[in-house]
């Protein structure tokens, strides 16, 4: 992998910088699975298997919950001693530390959060990051190595547990589900794959919740009104980029198989569902359904990522009409609840860059966005000041983003010389850069209908706080300077020293 | 296949079925029922708090007969 370009804004910044300590990574081979990663994993001691028997609750929800306590580098957990499933496995916290984001990334596990933002950033915007699919035939695929079409019971297949006490029922919590414009079924980029979280009601049939804004409400809503067939394939235990990306809000015509592939700089290899729709080809399990038009069942409480319970809702159901698996499937969970959880470090950095891509398209003096909490529904946007007020208009741009439009709900906006993933840093802005006439409050807005605050659901504020500088024709007030606080290549060289005295002292 | 025995966790209602039942060498280790009433699914291997009603926290109790309460989250088409 290529190093960040010396150019990058990143550099600039350095206050409270940590000199690197990662490790060489020990592979870079490509990744085409979930197996292969889980193995790349393990070889960088980021994977452990239970050795004990487990109960599927609350022993599992607990060990995902003490190795996700560790954001930095706890390691993801496969369990194969399952009471009552023997021969079932199940995998959890894949991606449920920065640790393993970095190893995905093909960085070498400590790389900071900035630094892989950055990465990102980089592939994304890379002129020669061109998505590679390849298609293969359904008789060449592995998930296509067992094949059930009747007698269906997800339940004996899958070794599903409730994530949360009190949760309405037995979640698919990780499942990037794949549809098609009900309209346009032919357009490859009108695909959409999504996590959406899914809820087991029958041996095969299952209950998905989704909002208009999501690309398949749009499409469960078309499809109903028209009486269209609505076929969807549900993958479990996914290339780790898929899960990482089909969380991504990109534009309705962008295809997330497309989008991770150019994220991962290799090929994605592809096949059909007995359906008709792509999916990988080496997913460990695909659920084809269809939906029961017109049909809603009570859905709910699902312990969600904003750290609350969403309530019960009225929600589509979808009749499960074929299973393929690969040999000794491995079914991939995750634990979603009051942060920091998988959730947080899944889709964190995935939220942060598409946000960065579209302001820094209209707006170059962008620097960084960091919306990593709570899928952005607190955000931070660091930006080279023009003129006194410009942040606000950036701030407000940013909430017509496709992602800003329901989920950046708390906004900060932050001069370039502040650093948005160092908090410390945030919070000097906020002490000393903020006055009460920067604190826009935009109410009754459109907002995530799983905001434990909202007092009606989806609906809420956008908070921006423009925490930049003050800049003509703002009242500068009186004459003040800011203290030049040493920075560089020399401190950097100091951190080091000051370490290497401190760990020889401990010696 | 209803037990006829079994009651909701969660509405306390009697519309119990059994979907599954989880084994090792032919001895049942636990079973998941389902309400059909209020769409619970539940284990009753599981921690007291999530499946004795009496433990539960009554928050999380449904009525489907107030069906009303709980929103469409998908307007389906009338």
């Amino acid at each position: 992998m290529e190093e960040i370009p010396a150019r990058s804004p990143v550099e600039k910044v350095t206050n409270g910088a940590q000199p690197s300590i990662a490790a060489p990574v020990k592979s870079q081979r490509r990744i085409g699975s979930l197996r292969d990663f889980l193995a790349l994993l393990a070889e960088n001691r980021q994977c452990i298997t239970w050795p004990d028997p487990v109960m599927p609750e609350p022993d599992i929800r607990y060990a995902a919950v003490a190795a996700g306590n560790d954001v930095q580098g706890g390691p993801a957990i496969i369990f194969d001693k399952i009471r009552g499933y023997p021969g079932r496995r199940l995998a959890i916290g894949v991606h449920g530390s920065w640790s393993n984001i970095a190893l995905l990334l093909g960085r070498p596990k400590g790389t900071t959060i900035k630094e892989m933002f950055f990465e990102m950033t980089r592939r994304w915007g890379a002129k020669g990051a061109k998505p590679q699919l390849d298609w293969i035939k359904p008789e060449d695929a592995p998930v296509y190595e067992h094949r059930l079409e009747q007698d269906i019971n997800l339940y004996d297949l899958i070794p599903l547990t409730r994530i949360n006490e009190f949760d309405g029922g037995f979640y698919i919590g990780k499942a990037a589900v794949v549809s098609r414009d009900p309209r346009d079924p032919e357009d490859f980029n009108k695909q959409n794959v999504g996590i959406y979280r899914l809820q087991l009601h029958a041996p095969d049939r299952f209950s998905l919740l989704s909002i208009p804004a999501h690309d398949i409400g749009r499409q469960i809503l078309i499809a109903e009104k028209e009486r269209r067939p609505f076929r969807i394939a549900v993958m479990l235990g996914n290339h780790p980029a898929i899960a990482m990306f089909a969380a991504t809000p990109l534009a309705y015509d962008e295809s997330e198989y497309s989008y991770a592939s150019a994220m991962m700089g290799q090929p994605m290899t592809l096949t059909q569902s007995g359906n008709g729709l792509d999916i990988l080809a080496e997913t460990e399990i695909v659920i084809e359904a269809e939906l029961m038009l017109g049909e809603r069942i009570l859905e709910g409480p699902f312990g969600e990522f904003p750290g609350s319970y969403s309530g019960v809702r009225r929600a589509p159901v979808f009749k499960v009409t074929a299973v393929s698996h690969r040999r000794d499937p491995i079914f991939e969970s995750i634990y979603i609840g009051k942060g920091w959880t998988e959730h947080d470090t899944l889709i964190g950095l995935s939220t942060s860059v598409p946000i960065y891509s579209v302001l820094k398209d209209q707006f170059p003096e962008v620097q960084a966005v960091n919306a990593l909490y709570h899928h952005g529904m607190t955000g931070i946007i660091s930006l080279k000041n023009r003129y006194g007020g410009f942040a606000k208009s950036v701030a407000l741009r940013a909430l017509g983003t496709p992602h800003g439009l329901m989920y950046l709900k708390n906004l900060i906006m932050v001069d370039d010389d502040v650093d948005p993933f160092d908090l410390n840093q945030v919070m000097w802005a906020l002490s000393v850069r903020t006055r009460a006439s920067d604190i826009i409050v935009l109410p009754n807005m459109p907002m995530i209908p799983i905001d434990p605050a909202a007092e009606v659901s989806g609906k809420g504020h956008h908070l921006i706080i423009d925490a930049t500088s003050f800049l003509p024709p703002d009242n500068v007030g009186p004459d003040v300077k800011l203290v030049n606080r040493p920075a560089g290549e020399h401190i950097e060289r100091l951190m080091r020293r000051i370490r290497e005295m401190q760990e020889e002292g401990a010696r | 296949m209803s037990t006829g025995m079994e009651v909701c966790p969660r509405c306390r209602g009697t519309e119990v079925e059994m979907q599954y039942q989880g084994k090792e060498d032919g001895r049942v280790i636990w079973s998941i029922l389902h309400c059909r009433r209020c769409s619970f699914s539940w284990r009753d291997s599981e921690p007291p708090e999530s499946i004795v009603p009496e433990k539960r926290d009554p928050f999380f109790n449904v009525n489907p007969d107030d069906i009303n309460r709980y929103p469409i989250v998908l307007a389906p088409t009338p």
